[in-house]
């Protein structure tokens, strides 16, 4: 009841509108265009999840460092397939995170799936309308808690604060599948389009004083996977590339801004009977052209990798454990630039963030679970806001974080 | 441990690889082009767990996770899970397109059992 009472829209009225509209639209237009129906075309599946996490020595969750019950994901989705051609789907989720993300709902993705061509080793599919980012390790499952590894994700590749925007687009994207006896399973995914930014993921990214509009341009990624045939390795390699601009307003104490952002990542996963060992590295690529004053500009190319090991020690109960380090700038390690650049007012440790993470999850029933996990940090560059970070709360180097979340999915 | 099809399915053998391919969701129809309508038992299930592992050599959490994905993501329609052999059995038969696994088939019952090959 609490979390209904507090239920806001994170995106526009309008927005969903324009979801709805576009998604009835579609459905009249494939009606029309399938030659047969299938009276068992329904599926509906959710998840309901929530947990205390408490963060000590950093605004990760929030700014007093109090226990918080803010970890909560539930999310519930529907598909139709409206004849052999077309297909309906779509997902909804209510977050709430504390400082890791905006608070509210959204439209995880709502499109329509057209199967372009199949046989016995291909397939091929277009989705238009807002679609989820499948080009990650676990981009297309990081919000839905019993299809993750961790309650937190590697935030080097996963970073919450980028949530919003690294989740999906409304546009199009492609799926190409290919199986083959000789060489293995090929997974390539193809995406382009652009999110909606409301005023508090501008917030969220830049900082609480912004007052202008912010806008992505456009982004475009591409990914591909290969299993080796019966192979218990898949190995990856994406690419990103997505541009963003600040609009101010008349009173704004910043200026207008352009935001680009280039990514290269590849990761590999093995998933034996009882030990899985996952891990990604990323080199991220961010310009910056005004913000501060018209002719600021700045460039940085940050680094961040992690290695994963899960153990499943019996039916019910799996151990986690995991490193991970990242670099906001790869030419400034230790952050000692960041600090004599900004005149000592931003520290360091905002140049990176290093976490050691452990955790478990135990099956309490079927499609019921807890997981719990610790972290120990250093460095605090994956916090929000980005831009213009907290300093006041962040006077740490070190800070660490337990939680506990349970799930139920169906 | 036998696999199964609707009686309408027209094959009599297939190969592991192909099995793998339509239980990971990367075929969807069969060579006459119907649709391949995918039953299982729950995961925790012995005769999914055998089927997972000793025919298609892919461990059921690694099933999960595939379905998980096509579930979540919006990118495809995962296996429908009915509770108990019998259920399935009654679901293949009664379903075009359909397939599925027993391990105790009743003879007089009107499925395709499949020849499994390496």
């Amino acid at each position: 009841m609490l979390m209904l009472l507090k239920f806001q829209y994170s995106v526009s009225y309008k927005t969903w509108i324009h979801h709805a509209v576009v998604l009835m639209a579609m459905f009249f237009i494939c009606q029309a265009y399938g030659q047969e129906d299938n009276n068992e075309a329904w599926q509906v599946h959710g998840f309901i999840a929530q947990g205390l996490i408490d963060v000590n020595g950093s605004s990760f969750v929030n700014n007093d460092g109090a226990l918080s019950a803010e970890l909560t994901e539930v999310g519930i989705n529907g598909s139709y397939q409206l004849n052999d051609y077309f297909r309906i789907t779509g997902q909804a989720v209510y977050l709430d995170g504390g400082n890791r993300y905006v608070e509210g709902a959204r439209i995880d993705y709502a499109l329509l799936d057209f199967s372009v061509y199949q046989d016995n080793k291909w397939l091929v599919n277009l989705y238009l309308g807002r679609f989820k980012n499948n080009n990650w390790l676990y981009s297309s499952t990081r919000d839905v808690p019993h299809a993750r590894p961790s309650i937190i994700l590697p935030q080097s590749k996963y970073f919450d604060g980028f949530r919003d925007i690294a989740m999906g687009s409304d546009g199009l994207s492609a799926k190409v599948v290919y199986s083959s006896d000789n060489y293995g399973d090929f997974d390539l995914y193809f995406s382009y389009g652009a999110s909606t930014l409301d005023t508090e993921d501008v917030k969220l990214l830049l900082g609480d004083l912004v007052q202008g509009k912010g806008k992505q341009d456009f982004d475009a990624q591409a990914s591909i996977y290969w299993q080796p045939h019966f192979s218990p390795w898949q190995f990856g390699f994406s690419v990103l590339d997505s541009d963003f601009n600040y609009e101010r307003t008349s009173a704004d104490f910043f200026y207008d801004a352009q935001f680009s952002f280039q990514q290269l990542s590849s990761s590999f996963l093995y998933e034996g009977e009882r030990w899985e060992f996952s891990g990604e590295i990323t080199q991220s690529k961010f310009s910056q052209l005004g913000f501060y004053n018209d002719e600021f500009k700045n460039e940085s190319t940050g680094v961040g990798v992690y290695l994963q090991s899960r153990y499943q020690f019996n039916n019910q109960l799996s151990l986690l454990a995991r490193a991970e380090k990242f670099y906001a700038n790869k030419k400034d390690k230790n952050g000692s630039k960041l600090e004599q650049n900004t005149g000592g007012s931003i520290p360091s440790y905002f140049g990176y963030q290093n976490d050691i993470t452990v955790g478990a999850s135990y099956q309490l029933a079927d499609n019921f679970r807890v997981d719990v996990e610790h972290h120990w940090v250093e460095g605090t560059s994956r916090l929000t806001p980005v831009v213009m970070p907290n300093t006041e709360v962040n006077d740490q180097r070190r800070w660490n974080m337990w939680a506990i979340q349970f799930m139920y999915w169906f | 441990m036998q696999v199964i099809t609707h009686a309408s399915v027209n094959v009599e053998s297939m190969t592991t690889s192909q099995l793998r391919r339509i239980y990971s969701i990367r075929q969807l129809r069969w060579e006459n082009s119907t649709p391949i309508v995918v039953f299982v038992l729950p995961s925790k299930h012995i005769i999914h767990k055998n089927f997972s592992k000793n025919i298609l050599n892919i461990f059921p959490y690694k099933l999960d996770r595939i379905w998980n994905k096509l579930t979540f993501s919006g990118l495809g329609v995962a296996p429908t899970v009915v509770q108990s052999q019998e259920e399935l059995l009654k679901a293949v038969s009664n379903t075009p397109g359909a397939i599925g696994y027993v391990d105790n088939l009743n003879k007089e019952t009107d499925v395709n059992v499949i020849k499994i090959s390496i």
